[in-house]
């Protein structure tokens, strides 16, 4: 009964949201707009709630109207983790009608650019974050985010040193709100119709992509256009590379501006080869992140690489069923002679939120930070949105009716012997990260060699 | 009449709301460009003065010299394809009399109206190598595999394709009203001469239009640098800085590099070079003019 | 013979006409083919399609969701009040320094028209601290005062030489009849320049119509975006449908173009003026 009521509120929060999003001002008669198909269940709702939250309500309206303004890297309010962050906020405000939260959201890559030119001068209140030294540290030492208290967080059910990227000198700066894996999606269907096997090291891997091209398909949907994906990817192979050594090695170069290592030369060679041998699609270095995932989910790609956040494309709507059903994910294969075995996966707190510093709602901008993070709302949507692991512990919320690609990635998650940690790409200044995000374009399409590429990169971090 | 056509007060009222737009949209960002090329200065925190050194390195950067051949090959592009085949069109479209001529001038100008916000996002569908328009046609043509219009090695020219493309009907005008300009008693006396449409046009019409192309090319020149939209939506200087401008790239440096002070750097230089740029084309042209 | 030759003639000259309209236009019919469709049609060999079943709510999705009206109502606002305010600070600006006396009237001159030779995108790092400071960031001034200051230069040019060009007489006669300086520049000069007003509202309206860098760099919320957002929004927004990406591609170019098409000839005219005088 009590999960039945829950199911009201959000088709509630649902609808509510669609409605807004469709510039409906017109909020008593939800009833009369066009744009809801769900009628029943929306009737069901409109009543429900005014029930459940008077007294709360109640209570809470008294206060200031206050406007929250939040920056989202989520452009996407109607799937995946969009839309759960839009479910929070509409829920948020029906319990506190004093406040209203305008959202501002930008695909991630114009979202990053943005961020900083509002770090520059003033930020709107919460923003999306990612706990990483690219992103963070010069914003940070330039203090615009606002300090949270730890202890706080203590029952927030966080996973153990997930908070560790978000801190500066021991103090916390923001929460992280995913747990992120680098995965090969699959279309399962695809590879049981043309007898293809889940391969096992990156030589099976080589043979299989040559099985599907052979068949007219390209392997591997990649994002190249923007090149974070593509470091993201090489993160993994030198992961199966150099094993849990992986995080020395990365730093060890960051502060010598030398790249030279062997693992590295390795790994990166491994991208070039695949590259070479026709892995990705055609135009992949100048191709976005829409355009890519489009590739794989209307079947034109066997297999797209990405992290755990787009496990959500298994209930997405627009996908057609017969792919959507059947997407499964599988991890970097090991390389021969490498270090790392198969459960040393390439995983990290990336994502999150954080506060404005110089916020002027500073205070009810953490009260809504931390509602957000109470575990039974971003964690808890975000699993029954299929939106890949949280950063909390969610074993709370196993409904058993969790799609199969999300049990899987539990599983690897599970599984892991070693997380890598932050991706390289991330774990240098900015500059380094413009840098190596360019530079990866043009090793992997083989007109920069690897020693030119390692020491482009490295002369970025000097 | 001469005093009140002298009456200070007066005069500078009608000045002053010019002025003020300059001073506050044109010069003060110059001065502050100026001021923040000489800073180390990430944008936030703290700026450290530190002389020439952004125009150091900037003169050691392979990809604001790449920004610069770029904006010299979209130029030369301009010239060499764009210009020539609109004057042609143009001198096409003047033998054509009634209505159809008003369409047609109309319909090459339609691209030309449209965002390039649009366009841009239009053109990157187009060069898709999985359902783009031109690998379709390609296709249709009997070529077999996929084409990727914007790799490293094509995307600069497939970028001067999109701006010939929606550029085309603006060159076409200026040079159509060119045309119209030209007395029609020398097509005359060129007919009666038994001049044929070739020699009437080298003859007659490319010398005339002395001028405009004239006009036309310094615009060229100055819309090659100065581009930055299209790149930024298409390809945002990728893959690997291929199709980077120093406009796009001075964006880049501050806001994603978070070097404030070298993106100003940038911005500085790029504002001499088409400052220097218009004032050799000019005299160029002047002197040329005069001789 | 010469018959034969002059038909010969005529019909490579439509062909080459017709050959420039079908590249202008194709990619255009192509853009509004596919936005009727729905996106797993686009997988397709062929060049256009012919829609199972023709979706009209990608249209209505990319009105609705695009907040289509606002922002052009937003778009239409700002350029407006920009031409407004390009022809009436040129015409004062060019005013006194064409015809006025004074000492410092051509440097002046010079000053406003050398905008022209600023790339305007060299200014959005310092202009976006300025208008941070200012507290002018995502308001309507973000826009108006770059669109002004940028078409300023070109419509005082423009302005300057139409002013050259007009007779002194009807100024002098008015000068004896008593009218001050202001009621010659509003009541005398400014309706002669009608057709120069028109050439200035037209290149500044097209400068700053399509202009999207500078609202995406100083604007946050959606209060007074401008039209081209809605593209911008759009990609993000649904990414994983083309068709709906199309139709939202071809809602934000139709203002534009259906208004040209109608006034085409006097557009044709005012650029025609503007550019070769330019």
């Amino acid at each position: 009964m009590k999960k039945k009521v829950v199911a009201t509120l959000l088709t509630a929060a649902m609808t509510m949201s669609m409605l807004a999003g469709c510039g409906s001002s017109d909020d008593s008669a939800p009833a009369a707009t066009p744009a809801a198909d769900n009628a029943p269940a929306e009737q069901e709702a409109a009543q429900e709630p005014a029930s459940a939250d008077d007294s709360e309500a109640a209570a809470e309206t008294s206060g200031e109207a206050v406007t929250i303004k939040l920056f989202s890297n989520l452009p996407d309010r109607k799937n995946g983790q969009g839309l759960v962050e839009q479910k929070i906020i509409d829920e948020y405000m029906a319990e506190n009608t004093n406040v209203t939260i305008e959202v501002e959201a930008l695909d991630e890559e114009a979202y990053k650019t943005k961020f900083k030119a509002y770090a520059m001068d003033g930020m709107p209140d919460v923003v999306s974050i990612w706990g990483q030294p690219a992103f963070l540290d010069e914003v940070l030492d330039a203090g615009v985010l606002a300090e949270l208290n730890e202890e706080d967080y203590l029952d927030y059910g966080f996973i153990a040193g997930s908070l560790e990227g978000f801190k500066k000198d021991d103090k916390l700066y923001g929460l992280p709100r995913n747990t992120d894996i680098m995965l090969f999606y699959y279309n399962q269907k695809m590879f049981e119709d043309n007898g293809w096997k889940v391969p096992a090291t990156t030589d099976e891997l080589l043979t299989l992509c040559a099985d599907i091209q052979a068949a007219g398909l390209t392997p591997v949907a990649m994002d190249g256009g923007d090149g974070w994906p593509m470091a993201c990817f090489l993160t993994d192979i030198l992961v199966k590379v150099s094993g849990t050594s992986y995080a020395d090695i990365i730093s060890n170069a960051i502060a010598t501006g030398d790249f030279t290592a062997p693992e590295i030369k390795q790994a990166t060679q491994i991208l070039v080869d695949f590259a070479n041998a026709g892995m990705f699609q055609v135009g992949y270095d100048s191709q976005d992140y829409g355009t890519t995932m489009n590739l794989f989910t209307n079947g034109q790609a066997a297999m797209y690489c990405m992290g755990s956040w787009d496990a959500s494309m298994a209930l997405n709507e627009d996908i057609a069923p017969e792919i959507r059903d059947n997407i499964r994910a599988f991890t970097m294969p090991v390389v021969n002679g490498g270090k790392g075995g198969a459960n040393d996966i390439a995983a990290w707190n990336g994502g999150g939120y954080a506060v404005s510093a110089n916020s002027a709602v500073k205070e009810e901008a953490i009260k809504f930070l931390n509602y957000m993070y109470q575990p039974d709302k971003l964690s808890k949507y975000g699993w029954e949105n299929g939106v890949g692991m949280s950063a909390q512990d969610q074993t709370a919320y196993l409904t058993g009716s969790e799609t199969e690609l999300q049990k899987q990635i539990m599983d690897i998650l599970k599984n892991a012997t070693s997380v890598s940690g932050t991706p390289i790409n991330d774990c240098g200044p900015s500059a380094f990260k413009t840098a190596i995000e360019s530079e990866i374009q043009g090793v992997s399409n083989g007109s920069t060699s690897v020693d030119d590429f390692l020491a482009a990169i490295g002369t970025a971090c000097k | 009449m001469k005093k009140l056509y002298s009456n200070k007060p007066v005069i500078f009222s009608l000045v002053l709301p010019g002025l003020l737009v300059f001073l506050f949209a044109v010069l003060a960002p110059i001065c502050l460009s100026v001021y923040y090329g000489f800073m180390d200065y990430s944008g936030m925190g703290k700026a450290t003065p530190i002389g020439f050194d952004n125009y150091v390195n900037l003169f050691h950067d392979s990809a604001f010299g790449r920004s610069l051949r770029n904006s010299l090959l979209l130029a030369v592009g301009f010239i060499c394809i764009q210009h020539p085949l609109a004057i042609l069109v143009a001198a096409v479209l003047d033998k054509l009399q009634g209505k159809a001529e008003g369409i047609f001038r109309c319909i090459y100008f339609i691209p030309n109206v449209i965002s390039v916000a649009v366009i841009a996002y239009l053109w990157k569908f187009i060069y898709n190598p999985d359902f783009g328009l031109l690998n379709n046609i390609a296709k249709a043509f009997g070529h077999p595999g996929k084409i990727n219009w914007l790799s490293q090695q094509n995307a600069i020219w497939s970028v001067l394709i999109v701006l010939i493309w929606h550029g085309f009907g603006w060159g076409m005008l200026i040079y159509y009203t060119g045309i119209k300009n030209i007395d029609p008693v020398l097509y005359e006396a060129a007919s009666i001469d038994g001049a044929n449409w070739w020699t009437t046009f080298f003859r007659i019409t490319l010398p005339l239009m002395k001028p405009v192309i004239q006009i036309n090319v310094t615009m060229a020149v100055i819309s090659a640098l100065k581009q930055m939209e299209t790149v930024y939506l298409l390809t945002n200087g990728g893959p690997n800085n291929s199709t980077q401008f120093a406009a796009n790239y001075l964006y880049q440096q501050a806001f994603k590099a978070f070097k404030y002070g070298y993106g100003n750097a940038i911005g500085v230089v790029f504002i001499i070079i088409c400052v220097l740029a218009t004032v050799a084309l000019n005299t160029i042209f002047r002197d040329k003019q005069e001789a | 013979m010469k018959e034969n030759d002059r038909k010969i003639g005529k019909i490579i000259l439509w062909i080459v006409l017709v050959m420039v309209a079908v590249i202008q236009l194709f990619p255009l019919i192509w853009l509004v083919d596919f936005s009727l469709g729905s996106s797993n049609e686009m997988f397709t060999n062929g060049l256009l399609i012919i829609p199972k079943k023709i979706r009209w709510d990608n249209y209505v999705k990319a009105f609705v969701d695009g907040n289509f009206l606002h922002y052009l109502k937003n778009s239409f606002l700002i350029n407006t009040l920009a031409v407004i305010l390009v022809v009436i600070i040129s015409i004062m600006a060019a005013f006194a320094c064409q015809r006025m006396k004074w000492k410092l009237s051509g440097l002046v001159s010079t000053l406003l028209v050398m905008g022209m030779m600023i790339p305007i995108h060299a200014t959005l790092l310092p202009n976006y601290k300025i208008y941070s400071n200012f507290h002018l960031t995502d308001t309507i001034w973000a826009l108006l005062i770059p669109y002004v200051a940028f078409s300023l230069p070109q419509g005082m040019f423009l302005m300057t030489g139409f002013i050259q060009s007009l007779p002194k007489e009807l100024e002098e006669a008015a000068v004896m009849d008593g009218c001050g300086i202001y009621r010659i520049v509003f009541q005398i000069v400014t309706p002669l320049l009608k057709p120069s007003i028109s050439t200035v509202a037209i290149m500044t309206f097209l400068n700053n119509w399509n202009e999207f860098m500078m609202a995406s760099t100083y604007l946050s919320t959606p209060k007074w975006k401008t039209l081209p957002f809605s593209v911008l929004e759009f990609t993000g927004e649904y990414s994983s449908n083309y068709a709906v990406q199309f139709a939202v591609m071809a809602l934000t170019a139709a203002p534009a173009v259906i208004v040209y098409v109608l006034l085409n000839k006097h557009i044709t005219k005012g650029v025609a003026m503007g550019a070769v005088k330019g």
